[in-house]
């Protein structure tokens, strides 16, 4: 069945809409990531315009998350305190976010930026989440207890000055590395069309030090909020928020997103990070060889100057 | 003002055909409408010619019909990739203004049978005729980019030429079909009807229709560009309130 998008002005299945939505949204339900790393290149992929995929994956990524952090939230999962700090710095880098990606669209150069940000974040943040929760499963299989945290395992992040009790996790740190967080998560989550769960999660994990049982849920709520306000902004200066595109990506995506939180449950910690990683690095993999392997069409074309 | 003084040299010639002769043409929707289900519109050009008025002299054939379809024009780029340092990245880019954004040619037969290069090229009824416009200095490197650009927006249906897409029904009537693919761009659109005979345009005609959002996809594609702010916060509502219900529709 067809679907007429009025935004981005071409007709696509509604049935491959939704199935994509679901998806993706399984893995983010799962794994507390917002899935725009997959569902955009998967948009751009099936002829959907770059902005237009941009944009309104945004909006689906607040639907998935939504469901995904309420879900978190009502099993006491959230540090509402921390994800404000994070959310405030994070809006702040999102304006950042869609002015550079404005600018680099004008240039012809958004593809190459948006290709090499993925290949190294990615790659980066997979390959440590792998050799950490393999290293991690590892230590179980030889009967090695591993306790959550151990008392010396503080950094010199915590040593910084301007600390604040966060109750919920319980950790008493300086909000100085937590704005710094939120603020390159958002610029970079906005710049690069994904929620930023993917650094996120591995951020509060490794830097903060923050629990396990509260970084999904804390991450998710995060993710809500900043991709609310992306999605305002895309709005108002691309207006190119598909609202039916969205609408289609987010039925599937909230759907899913249930059965990857419920699934979540049977994973253990490591194991979830573990395959989460896989699927970052395979994202960065591809990303790579499209920067290297020739591609099958040296010309492309783009409509400059905004819409009529 | 040389240049309106050959346009106007140019016009004159046409006032002046070789034979009197007459176009009456029509199009059979004279707006397409988009609705949510729209995909792609299926639409017929037709017409007969008679002799001009008051003229007394029989007209004979063979004549040749050529269609040209042209949609609203948008500013373009081409961009090439090249390999530096083994990464591929766009280097190149040449910007076409006013490029059409939907350009179909349907015809009787072979253009270049129909008539000369120059006829085609000055009455833009080629592909290619719209990307040597282009004023640079670069000239070489903006025709090898245009021809990449036809050759892409060809790859998209969106542009075509259809040397059989004409049929003469009578020695002077004729009808031609065109199928507007999902992806046409909404906006004013143009039919260039040319009537030839050994060569030369003997009539010419041109019908606008309109390819248009109705409906809901209208007022959504409206309310995207003149209430953006609230556009947004309408997106993020539906999204925030399609997660919630999500949830509780698949609580477990």
């Amino acid at each position: 069945m067809q679907i007429y998008l009025p935004i981005a002005e071409m007709s696509v299945n509604l049935f491959f809409l939704v199935g994509i939505g679901g998806a993706v949204g399984f893995l983010s339900g799962l794994f507390g990531v917002g899935g725009g790393f997959l569902l955009t290149p998967l948009l751009i992929f099936s002829g959907v315009p770059v902005p237009v995929a941009v944009a309104s994956v945004t909006g689906q990524v607040v639907a998935a998350s939504t469901s995904g952090a309420l879900a978190h939230y009502r099993r006491g999962a959230v540090d509402l305190h921390l994800a404000m700090y994070l959310v405030l710095s994070g809006v702040l880098g999102a304006f950042g976010g869609v002015a550079v990606f404005a600018l680099l669209r004008d240039a012809g150069q958004l593809d190459l930026v948006i290709s090499l940000g993925f290949l190294i974040l990615l790659g980066s943040v997979g390959t440590l989440m792998l050799v950490e929760s393999t290293r991690a499963i590892l230590k179980q299989r030889k009967g090695i207890v591993v306790r959550e945290r151990l008392p010396n395992q503080h950094n010199w992040i915590h040593g910084l000055p301007m600390r604040v009790r966060f109750k919920k996790s319980r950790l008493y740190i300086s909000v100085l590395p937590v704005l710094v967080i939120g603020l390159f998560i958002g610029f970079v989550g906005s710049l690069l069309g994904v929620g930023g769960g993917f650094i996120m999660v591995p951020a509060l994990v490794y830097l903060l030090r923050v629990p396990g049982n509260v970084v999904i849920g804390t991450s998710l709520a995060q993710v809500v909020a900043m991709m609310a306000a992306t999605t305002i902004l895309h709005a108002v200066q691309s207006q190119s928020v598909d609202i039916l595109l969205a609408f289609c990506l987010m039925v599937g995506g909230t759907a899913g997103a249930q059965f990857g939180a419920s699934a979540g449950k049977y994973l253990r910690g490591e194991q979830l990070r573990g395959l989460l990683a896989l699927l970052v690095l395979a994202v960065a993999i591809r990303f790579g060889l499209s920067l290297v392997i020739a591609p099958s069409d040296l010309f492309s074309m783009a409509v400059v100057g905004g819409r009529q | 003002m040389r240049q309106l003084a050959l346009a106007l040299l140019f016009m004159a010639s046409l006032l002046a055909p070789a034979q009197a002769a007459r176009l009456i043409s029509q199009v059979s929707n004279d707006s397409v409408e988009i609705t949510s289900s729209f995909a792609g519109e299926r639409m017929n050009f037709f017409g007969t010619i008679v002799p001009d008025a008051g003229s007394a002299e029989a007209i004979t054939g063979p004549f040749q019909v050529v269609v040209v379809v042209l949609g609203p024009t948008q500013n373009r780029v081409a961009r090439q990739m090249t390999n530096n340092f083994g990464i591929w990245s766009n280097t190149g880019q040449v910007e076409f203004k006013n490029f059409p954004s939907y350009f179909h040619v349907l015809s009787s037969g072979r253009l270049n049978e129909i008539t000369d290069i120059t006829t085609l090229t000055t009455n833009f009824i080629l592909p290619e005729s719209h990307t040597l416009v282009v004023n640079t200095d670069d000239w070489w490197r903006s025709a090898v980019y245009g021809q990449q650009l036809v050759r892409l927006m060809t790859e998209q249906g969106l542009f075509g030429v259809q040397e059989n897409g004409v049929n003469f029904l009578s020695d002077t009537f004729y009808s031609a079909r065109l199928t507007l693919p999902s992806n046409a761009p909404p906006g004013p659109y143009i039919a260039l009807t040319y009537v030839f005979k050994d060569g030369a345009i003997i009539a010419r005609r041109s019908e606008g229709f309109a390819v248009r959002k109705i409906g809901f996809e209208r007022f959504l594609a409206l309310s995207s560009t003149q209430q953006p702010l609230l556009y947004g916060l309408v997106c993020v509502l539906l999204a925030l309130f399609t997660g919630w219900f999500g949830g509780v529709l698949f609580k477990r």
